[in-house]
C-alpha cells in the first residue's frame, strides 16, 4: 500500500519559512479591542500570521499579519474607487488563501460589508452551486462579487440570476486604481460581516454580525474557551465560508495575534492524513473539526501514525456536528503512538447566529460522557443515567461562556433543572444583529426577552450543557446542515411526482450517525418503473445535496400534513419508524397472477 | 473503451460498493451511491495516478466516467 502522505512536487511554493508562533517584543492582547481593524492594526506590530499549505502538503503563501494588514488596506482603497457605499454588501468566494483574507480585512477597513460565500465541491454540482450563489446574492441585497478565476462562469450565472451586476475577479480588483480618500474603517458600534450558515439553499438567510458581537465571541474563545498564551499555533482545514472556520481559526486569531497554517478544505476532503502530518510539522498546539475529521483522518494515516508527533497538540477541539464519543476513542487509540493525548480533547457548543461558541468544556479536562436510558429519553424527556443496551451516550459540552445565559425550557416554557430535556435558549453578547433583511425571521427565533431558540434540545448536568439532538427538522451530515426542503423540493421536480409527495428526514442508525431517509408517495404500478423512479429520486438528491439517502416507495395520501397544510416531517418519520407508513416495495413480491387479481 | 475510460474504471471499482457495472457512461455521483467525502478520495487517486491537479470548478461539471477521462486526458496533455 502506498503512503498516505506521498509528497510529489508544487509548481507554485514559496522557498520561505512559516510565520513564528510567538511575538518576541509584542505582548499578547487576546481580544481587548472593540473592532477587528483595531485588533488587526494591533497584530501587524508583529510577526505572526497566517500560512497556506498546498494540496500536496508544501508551504504556498506566507502572509503575515503586518502584510495581511498592507494589503487590506490596498484593498479597501480599490474597492472605494468602485464608488461602493458605506455598509455595502461584497460577496466574496472564500477560498481558503491570502486573497480572500485581502478583501475580507479590506472590507472593515473600507466600511463595507463582506459576505464569504462557499464554493463547489462536489462531482456534479454545478447547478445546486449555482442555485446557492444566487439565492445568497440575493438574500444579502449583494451588487458585488469577488471570486477567484476558476469559479467565475459558475459565479457569473449565480450573480445574474440575482440580478448582482457587478463581477470582478482578485486579479481584476487588484488592478483598479486605489481611490484617493480618507479610510473610515467600521465603529465599534456598527456591523462587521454576514455569514450564511443557516437557512435552505431555496431561502437562505444571513447572519449579519457586529463588530461587538464579534470581539465579544473571539474574546470569549480565546481568554476562556481555549486559555491561549504566546506558545499556541493553531491548524486549519475548516471552510472559511463557515462559522467555525472563519471565527474559530481566523477572526479569533487575528484578535490574538496566533500565527495559523491553514490546509484548504478541498486538500483535506482529498487527502486528510495530510492534517495531521503537517500539524507534526509546524507543531501544532490548536485545531478544530467536527468529529467525522478525526475519524477519516484516522483511518487514512495508516502505518504512517508512528512517524508523527502530535504531543504538542493540547486542543483538539470539535464541534459543527453532535459530538461522538466512539469516534474520538478510536482516534485516541490510533494516534497514542504519536504522541496524542486523550485530554486533548475539546467538547464546545455554538451556532452561527451566536457568532460561534456558546460552551466550552475546561480545555485541561479529560472527555465526560453521560450515559443514559433511551426510553426515558424518549418518552418522558428525562435523562436517567443507564447502563447496558437500553442506554445511549453523549459528551458534555461545557459551560456557557462568561458573559452568557442559558435556559433550557420545557413545552410551556418554564425553566427545566438537572437532567430534564428540554429546548436550549442563549441569551449573550456575541448574538446576532439578526437575519440580515429578515424581520419575519429573525423574530421567530429572538424573543422580547433577547434570549435566542438554538433550536436545539439538551438537559444540565452539573451546571454543564449536553446536547441530545435537534427540535428543528434541521439534518446533519458530515458536520454539514442540510435542509429537509431542498432535498424535497428537489425530488418533487421529478416527473410525476407533485408538491407535498416528497418527506425527507434523518433516521439515526445504531451508531448513532444520521441517514437521510427520503419518503416518496408512489401512484406508479410496475416494478420497472418504480424502481426508475427510486434511482432517480436517489440521484437529485445526491447532486442536490451531496448525501447519500435511503429512498421509501409509500402509499399516496399516507404522509401526514399539519392543519395549516405544511408537510409534518416529525410525525411522518415517526408514522414510518412505528411501522403505520409501510413501504410499497412488498408489492413487486406478489406474482404476475395474483397482481392481475388484486387489480380488480 | 479509451485506455484513460479503462483505467478509470479500474481506479473506481473499490468504490462500487453495489455492484453497478462501470462503464464510460456510469454517472459517478449518483450511480454507484458513494457520498460526497469518498468521491474526493477516488479524485485522489485519480490526481496520483495520473499526476495531475483536478480543480473543483471543473470537477462541479463532471459527471460520468467519459466526462472525467476528457478531463484527465487535456490535463495529463497539458502537463
Amino acid at each position: 500500500m502506498k503512503s498516505a502522505l506521498k509528497r510529489t512536487t508544487d509548481t507554485d511554493t514559496t522557498s520561505g519559512s512559516v510565520t513564528p508562533t510567538s511575538n518576541r517584543s509584542l505582548a499578547q492582547n487576546l481580544a481587548g479591542f472593540s473592532t477587528l481593524v483595531e485588533g488587526l492594526d494591533y497584530a501587524a506590530r508583529g510577526v505572526t500570521g497566517f500560512n497556506f499549505f498546498s494540496a500536496r502538503g508544501q508551504l504556498q503563501h506566507v502572509l503575515p499579519y503586518a502584510e495581511l494588514r498592507r494589503q487590506a488596506i490596498s484593498t479597501a482603497r480599490k474597492l472605494l474607487s468602485l464608488g461602493l457605499k458605506r455598509g455595502e454588501r461584497v460577496a466574496v468566494v472564500a477560498e481558503t488563501g491570502p486573497e480572500f483574507m485581502a478583501v475580507f480585512f479590506g472590507c472593515q477597513y473600507a466600511g463595507l460589508i463582506p459576505c464569504p460565500m462557499p464554493y463547489t465541491m462536489y462531482i456534479g454540482g454545478k447547478d445546486s452551486y449555482i442555485d446557492r450563489v444566487a439565492g445568497m446574492l440575493a438574500a444579502a441585497k449583494a451588487q458585488t462579487v469577488v471570486t477567484g478565476e476558476d469559479l467565475l462562469g459558475h459565479i457569473t450565472e449565480g450573480a445574474a440570476r440575482a440580478g448582482a451586476r457587478r463581477i470582478l475577479t482578485h486579479a481584476e480588483l487588484q488592478a483598479l486604481p486605489e481611490a484617493a480618500t480618507k479610510l473610515e474603517p467600521f465603529r465599534a458600534h456598527e456591523d462587521a460581516y454576514i455569514q450564511y450558515s443557516s437557512g435552505s439553499t431555496s431561502n437562505p438567510k444571513g447572519v449579519l454580525i457586529s463588530q461587538a458581537a464579534i470581539l465579544s465571541n473571539t474574546r470569549g474563545i480565546l481568554q476562556d474557551g481555549m486559555r491561549i498564551t504566546p506558545e499556541d499555533r493553531a491548524f486549519s482545514w475548516l471552510p472559511l465560508y463557515h462559522d467555525m472556520g472563519l471565527v474559530g481559526f481566523c477572526l479569533s486569531a487575528a484578535m490574538g495575534q496566533v500565527s495559523v497554517d491553514f490546509l484548504a478544505t478541498s486538500s483535506f476532503a482529498r487527502r486528510p492524513a495530510l492534517w495531521l502530518k503537517l500539524m507534526s510539522d509546524n507543531k501544532s498546539t490548536i485545531t478544530y473539526s467536527p468529529s467525522f475529521g478525526y475519524d477519516l483522518a484516522a483511518r487514512r494515516i495508516n502505518g504512517d501514525a508512528v512517524t508523527l508527533d502530535l504531543s504538542r497538540l493540547r486542543i483538539a477541539g470539535i464541534g459543527g456536528d453532535m459530538v461522538r464519543a466512539d469516534v474520538l476513542e478510536g482516534f485516541a487509540a490510533h494516534m497514542s503512538v504519536a504522541g496524542f493525548r486523550p485530554q486533548a480533547f475539546l467538547p464546545s457548543y455554538g451556532m452561527a447566529e451566536t457568532t460561534l461558541a456558546i460552551s466550552f468544556v475546561d480545555p485541561d479536562a479529560p472527555i465526560r460522557v453521560d450515559s443514559i436510558d433511551r426510553l426515558a429519553l424518549k418518552l418522558e424527556g428525562r435523562a436517567v443515567p443507564a447502563q447496558g443496551s437500553n442506554a445511549r451516550s453523549f459528551v458534555v459540552c461545557g459551560r456557557p461562556m462568561a458573559g452568557s445565559t442559558v435556559e433550557i425550557r420545557g413545552e410551556r416554557g418554564e425553566t427545566l433543572g438537572a437532567r430534564a430535556v428540554g429546548r436550549i435558549f442563549v441569551r449573550t453578547p456575541s448574538v446576532m444583529s439578526g437575519y440580515y433583511h429578515n424581520h419575519e425571521a429573525t423574530a421567530a427565533v429572538v424573543g422580547q426577552d433577547g434570549f435566542l431558540d438554538t433550536g436545539d434540545m439538551g438537559y444540565w448536568l452539573d451546571g454543564e450543557i449536553v446536547i441530545t439532538g435537534r427540535a428543528k427538522d434541521l439534518i446533519l451530515h458530515n458536520g454539514r446542515n442540510i435542509w429537509p426542503q431542498d432535498i424535497e423540493w428537489a425530488a418533487e421536480q421529478i416527473e410525476p411526482l407533485r408538491s407535498g409527495d416528497v418527506a425527507a428526514f434523518a433516521v439515526e442508525n445504531d451508531e448513532g450517525d444520521d441517514e437521510v431517509t427520503v419518503l416518496v408517495q408512489c401512484r406508479l404500478q410496475d416494478e420497472a418503473s418504480i424502481e426508475s423512479l427510486r434511482h432517480e429520486v436517489s440521484a437529485v438528491v445526491h447532486r442536490s445535496a451531496g448525501v447519500e439517502c435511503k429512498v421509501v416507495m409509500v402509499p399516496p395520501k399516507s404522509l401526514p400534513f399539519t392543519s395549516s397544510g405544511k408537510l409534518s416531517r416529525a410525525a411522518a418519520k415517526q408514522k414510518f419508524l412505528s411501522g403505520e407508513i409501510a413501504e410499497l416495495s412488498v408489492l413487486p413480491l406478489i406474482d404476475g397472477a395474483s397482481r392481475f387479481e388484486a387489480a380488480f | 473503451m479509451t485506455d484513460t475510460v479503462t483505467q478509470l474504471c479500474t481506479l473506481l471499482e473499490p468504490f462500487n460498493g453495489n455492484g453497478t457495472v462501470i462503464s464510460a457512461t456510469t454517472d459517478i455521483s449518483t450511480d454507484l451511491n458513494i457520498d460526497s467525502v469518498t468521491v474526493m478520495d477516488f479524485v485522489m487517486e485519480v490526481e496520483d495516478h495520473f499526476d495531475i491537479e483536478i480543480p473543483l470548478n471543473v470537477l462541479s461539471e463532471t459527471r460520468t466516467v467519459a466526462d472525467l477521462a476528457k478531463v484527465v486526458e487535456a490535463r495529463t496533455r497539458k502537463g
